[in-house]
């Protein structure tokens, strides 16, 4: 953060006081929408070229056209493969990058366009957690010091202190407190990813943007600290903005699931409408992927094997991005209007939008029933441990409670 | 007799911090066209092994200190290095997790694909080429001819995977080993690429050890799975078996630590508690005791040695019917592997470690 707050030194005090009449005066007037509101988001960065002169020749299109709303203490997914923009749109709401166009509106206050003072005041109500634990604590720092540059920066001094606050921070995430003097080498890199969450804890912010917090992790680790982040969510009211490309854990994690392709969201919907009713023809690629660790299921499913590469973003393929790996589009005789028309994100169901204009197509069909078993409604045993009993489950193509996969 | 075998590896790293205990007393068998994975997180010795198999650990700090690994009746630990040079890519093939950093980025996929065939076989500089276009041909990539003068930046991550295995069989070798081979990909392009590896490895009867953290990887991928902690094989048994029944506490540890894209909603993770040992200090016990929910005293004093679940039965090291072995001296029962703690009336569950900085 402190990278992003280099502005000229002003008295503690002043920052207290005017951090503290934007929140004091906020439950007065507290809308209870949504928290955050993102409406027709892009950022695009500019390509040049020319040796004397940049010209701008083009542009990547980073986040295309990116509406989203997070309620109050709801954790939002965002998925989507490397390059689609899920950590971009992260940035663009922590107001790290300038938006091209578009509004960001935090708790209604429209923080799109504001700087210096402002934009400090609003940061303090959202933090951001990295993915890489090695290279976002500076090696320099204690973990204390690193757990404490927030509250210096925005002169905030808690009651008992700053040290204190430090210690029960600490505490909070998991670590001895008596730690808090060792830098960041001395750490395990679980241990560091909570001294990052420690710190985004600090100034008891409302949102917490959450960036593959767990990837850079070792697998027997990254269950601690999912269970961290669900127990302190419950403990202090957080909402999340939770980034992964990992399918299986944005599910676990996350009450709704915006997935992305190419700077777009393709589709939205509750978690578990999202794995029972994907409705999108990448969704449905997508979660036929993700291996599971039951050599059962894995023997009888099938793979959706999309063919070729992600795009290049900065020319995405006309009209829906996703057509020139579409499996559905192909089964539809190629149809023109894929890739004439740009799909706009439209409702199917309560809560439930789709940027396909084939959508109809994809629901009961071969592929998604093989995907999420869902005539066999809820699963009941695929939850549960493997036991002798899934392995004597025999092999044929009517879906079994554990075909949900 | 199998292909490969594998006896007591030991593999140390003498570094400036002290001694590293990376392999301590690994063994397997490896079958010819059989598919072995070897799971477990890093550090806990699955890439050195292999490395120490090609004999290719970083000198002069990584040595073997003990043990025996014997392909196809040929002791590779007292080889001579022109002759273990012959074997690498000719017999035993490897891929790496990073194909950027595994492809020379200054020579031409030819230049490579090339100076590899020709460095083993005998045959002209035309025909390696057409071998060549053959093999991308093979791997899916789209034009192959006309890709021959690409260098490796310009291949997206999965194509360069793609180009990585089509060298890795260009000898048709009896094995390949693939270290993380889609840990750097996308999951569509993962799916892709694990497709064609266990398509291409049956086509040709090739063994494969895939080394992997991912166990929905090795789940679809396998035949039979070596689970590694701390450098020692803690858990053996073929795939369908370790799963329906897994007998160590490490191992129901990761099959309940990571969320299950078929789980039910809600379902709480059960993480292990901890972290996983500093190998600079030799192992004393149990490599796992410290995290371990299920240790008793024993567990301190003694490691557990790799043995059937009944002391009597005879053991089977290779294909379908291999034993299946834990190293550990109080297994969680099946209602406890599938609750992930322990039930048992009258044995006390072990506390959760401290988090202890060496």
């Amino acid at each position: 953060m402190s990278k992003f707050d280099n502005l000229p030194a002003v008295a503690p005090g002043a920052i207290a006081t005017s951090s503290a009449a934007a929140t004091s005066s906020a439950p007065a007037t507290r809308p209870r929408g949504p928290l955050l509101e993102v409406t027709d988001l892009r950022l695009y960065f500019p390509i040049t070229s020319g040796l004397l002169v940049n010209h701008h020749v083009g542009d990547v299109r980073a986040v295309d056209g990116v509406s989203l709303s997070i309620e109050r203490e709801e954790t939002l997914g965002l998925v989507g493969e490397s390059g689609c923009g899920k950590s971009t749109i992260g940035r663009t709401i922590m107001r790290l990058y300038k938006p091209t166009s578009g509004r960001i509106v935090l708790d209604g206050q429209d923080i799109t366009t504001l700087g210096g003072a402002a934009l400090r005041a609003v940061r303090r109500r959202m933090q951001m957690i990295f993915q890489d634990p090695y290279a976002s604590l500076d090696p320099r720092m204690t973990a204390a010091g690193i757990v404490s540059e927030p509250l210096e920066i925005h002169g905030v001094d808690p009651v008992g202190g700053r040290r204190e606050r430090v210690r029960e921070l600490l505490a909070t995430v998991g670590l001895d407190p008596d730690y808090g003097d060792r830098y960041p080498h001395e750490f395990s890199g679980g241990q560091r990813q909570r001294i990052g969450v420690a710190r985004a804890l600090a100034l008891n912010p409302d949102l917490i943007v959450a960036d593959e917090p767990i990837s850079a992790l070792d697998v027997s680790i990254q269950a601690q600290i999912i269970n961290l982040l669900e127990r302190l969510q419950s403990e202090f009211g957080l909402t999340y903005l939770f980034i992964a490309h990992d399918l299986s854990v944005i599910r676990h994690i996350s009450d709704r699931i915006a997935v992305m392709y190419l700077g777009r969201i393709v589709e939205l919907a509750g978690s578990r409408e999202l794995y029972e009713r994907p409705l999108h023809p990448y969704s449905v690629a997508l979660l036929s992927a993700v291996p599971i660790p039951d050599p059962v299921v894995e023997g009888r499913r099938r793979r959706i094997i999309l063919t070729g590469d992600v795009p290049n973003p900065a020319n995405p393929p006309s009209g829906c991005h996703f057509h020139t790996r579409c499996w559905l589009r192909e089964r539809l005789g190629n149809p023109e209007r894929c890739v004439a028309e740009d799909p706009a994100l439209r409702p199917m169901s309560e809560g439930h939008q789709v940027a396909c204009h084939f959508a109809d197509e994809v629901d009961g069909s071969a592929e998604q029933v093989q995907v999420t078993g869902r005539r066999a409604g809820a699963s009941a045993s695929a939850a549960a441990a493997p036991t002798p009993a899934t392995l004597s489950v025999p092999e044929g193509p009517s879906p079994r409670p554990q075909d949900r996969g | 007799m199998a292909l490969l075998s594998v006896r007591d590896l030991v593999v140390r790293f003498r570094t400036h911090d002290g001694t590293v205990y990376a392999v301590n007393g690994v063994s397997f068998d490896l079958d010819e066209g059989e598919t072995l994975g070897l799971v477990g997180e890093s550090g806990c010795g699955k890439s050195v092994t292999n490395l120490a198999v090609m004999r290719l650990l970083p000198s002069p700090a990584g040595r073997i200190e003990g043990g025996q690994v014997v392909f196809e009746g040929l002791d590779l630990l007292s080889l001579d290095e022109s002759a273990m040079r012959d074997l690498r890519g000719k017999d035993i093939a490897m891929i790496f997790q990073d194909p950027m950093t595994s492809l020379n980025p200054v020579l031409t996929i030819e230049e490579q694909m090339v100076e590899t065939i020709r460095a083993h076989r005998r045959v002209s500089k035309a025909e390696a080429r057409a071998t060549t276009i053959e093999l991308l041909g093979m791997v899916g990539i789209p034009q192959p001819e006309a890709r021959l003068k690409n260098f490796p930046h310009q291949f997206s991550g999965g194509m360069r995977q793609r180009v990585m295995i089509a060298m890795a069989l260009a000898l048709e070798p009896k094995m390949l080993i693939a270290d993380e081979p889609t840990t750097a990909l996308d999951v569509t392009i993962q799916a892709q690429v694990l497709e064609l590896l266990s398509r291409l490895a049956a086509e040709h009867g090739t063994a494969v050890i895939l080394i992997t953290h991912d166990l929905g990887v090795v789940a679809g991928m396998t035949k039979r799975i070596n689970v590694m902690y701390a450098g020692f094989v803690v858990e053996s048994a073929t795939t369908p078996d370790l799963f329906a029944r897994p007998h160590h506490p490490y191992t129901v540890g990761l099959l309940h630590s990571m969320p299950r894209l078929d789980a039910q909603p809600g379902e709480p993770l059960i993480p292990i508690e901890g972290t996983p040992p500093d190998l600079r200090f030799a192992p004393v016990g149990c490599a796992f005791a410290p995290r371990c929910a299920w240790r008793v005293d024993r567990c301190w004093k003694e490691n557990p040695g790799l043995e059937p679940m009944q002391p009597t039965q005879e053991i089977v090291t290779t294909g379908p019917r291999a034993t299946h072995r834990v190293a550990c001296w109080n297994q969680p029962t099946a209602e406890e592997a599938a609750a992930a703690r322990p039930l048992r009336p009258g044995f006390e569950p072990a506390v959760p470690p401290v988090e202890d900085l060496q």
